[in-house]
């Protein structure tokens, strides 16, 4: 197996994992309306899209530049 | 002349936290602007070059670029897991999560350090191509973001291990939060923009 299909996996595995905890937090923290409760809402929400584009680049549906 | 300690009741330090948060805000949106002009540059002399990467030029790995994105998100989630430990009053898992985050943090600074030296030896450099000026800007801006970050972290868990926060009073803890939130996000519209975006 070569370095990118390693990299690959360790990043699908990642993703599916923080991606998860990102969601499970987000719907803990839905109830709370502080400003700052609002923020980590949003920020939550943003993280939980970046572990979909990296899954989505795992899994060869987004190539990237090269 | 006297010193005096200004103790604040909780409507006055309530009133003064959101003062402190919204200042924050405005702090973080100010950096934000920052970075747009950044990424709205590296978008102009990308849409002005024919052909993206110019020819000669080898771009960033991707793969290694989406674990090390990884890491960092991962990071995102251990400083919103401490946080919720310090609001619960368990503070053996709050030291632990922030040392997740710090060591996370730090991984990451290392993963770009590792790309970084990887480019070089490909002969991308910062003066050989307007692909690697605009990398390392932008990626260079971050990591310094993340760098701040991780030396803002080891300050308020140094803070809050002597005592200085209490359950009811943490604005440093909100705020390191908070930037570290951020600097996560900026990462998700970077590694769009830099690595994925064809």
């Amino acid at each position: 197996m070569d370095a990118g299909s390693i990299e690959r996996i360790i990043a699908l595995v990642g993703a599916i994992v923080v991606g998860t905890a990102a969601l499970w937090s987000l719907k803990l923290e839905w109830p709370k309306t502080g400003l700052d409760d609002n923020v980590a809402k949003i920020m939550l929400g943003l993280l939980a899209l970046g572990c979909c584009i990296v899954i989505l680049v795992a899994t060869r549906v987004l190539h990237g530049i090269a | 002349m006297a010193s005096h300690a200004v103790t604040l009741n909780d409507a006055q330090y309530e009133e003064q936290r959101d003062h402190r948060l919204l200042g924050f805000l405005f702090f973080l949106i100010s950096d934000c602007i920052i970075f747009s002009s950044f990424i709205f540059t590296y978008l102009y002399l990308r849409s002005a070059a024919p052909v993206w990467p110019p020819p000669g030029v080898t771009p960033a790995d991707l793969y290694m670029a989406g674990v090390n994105s990884i890491v960092l998100f991962g990071s995102g989630a251990t400083m919103h897991f401490a946080m919720e430990s310090f609001k619960h009053d368990k503070h053996l898992r709050f030291y632990w999560w922030m040392m997740a985050t710090i060591l996370l943090g730090s991984m990451f600074l290392g993963g770009q350090a590792i790309e970084y030296t990887n480019l070089i030896h490909e002969n991308t450099l910062w003066t050989t191509s307007i692909y690697g000026s605009s990398f390392f800007s932008l990626t260079g801006l971050h990591g310094f973001h993340v760098f701040i970050g991780v030396c803002f972290l080891v300050v308020v868990l140094n803070q809050t291990l002597s005592g200085t926060y209490t359950k009811t009073r943490y604005f440093g803890l909100t705020a390191a939060s908070l930037y570290w939130h951020f600097v996560d996000v900026i990462w998700v519209a970077l590694f769009s923009i830099l690595y994925v975006w064809r």
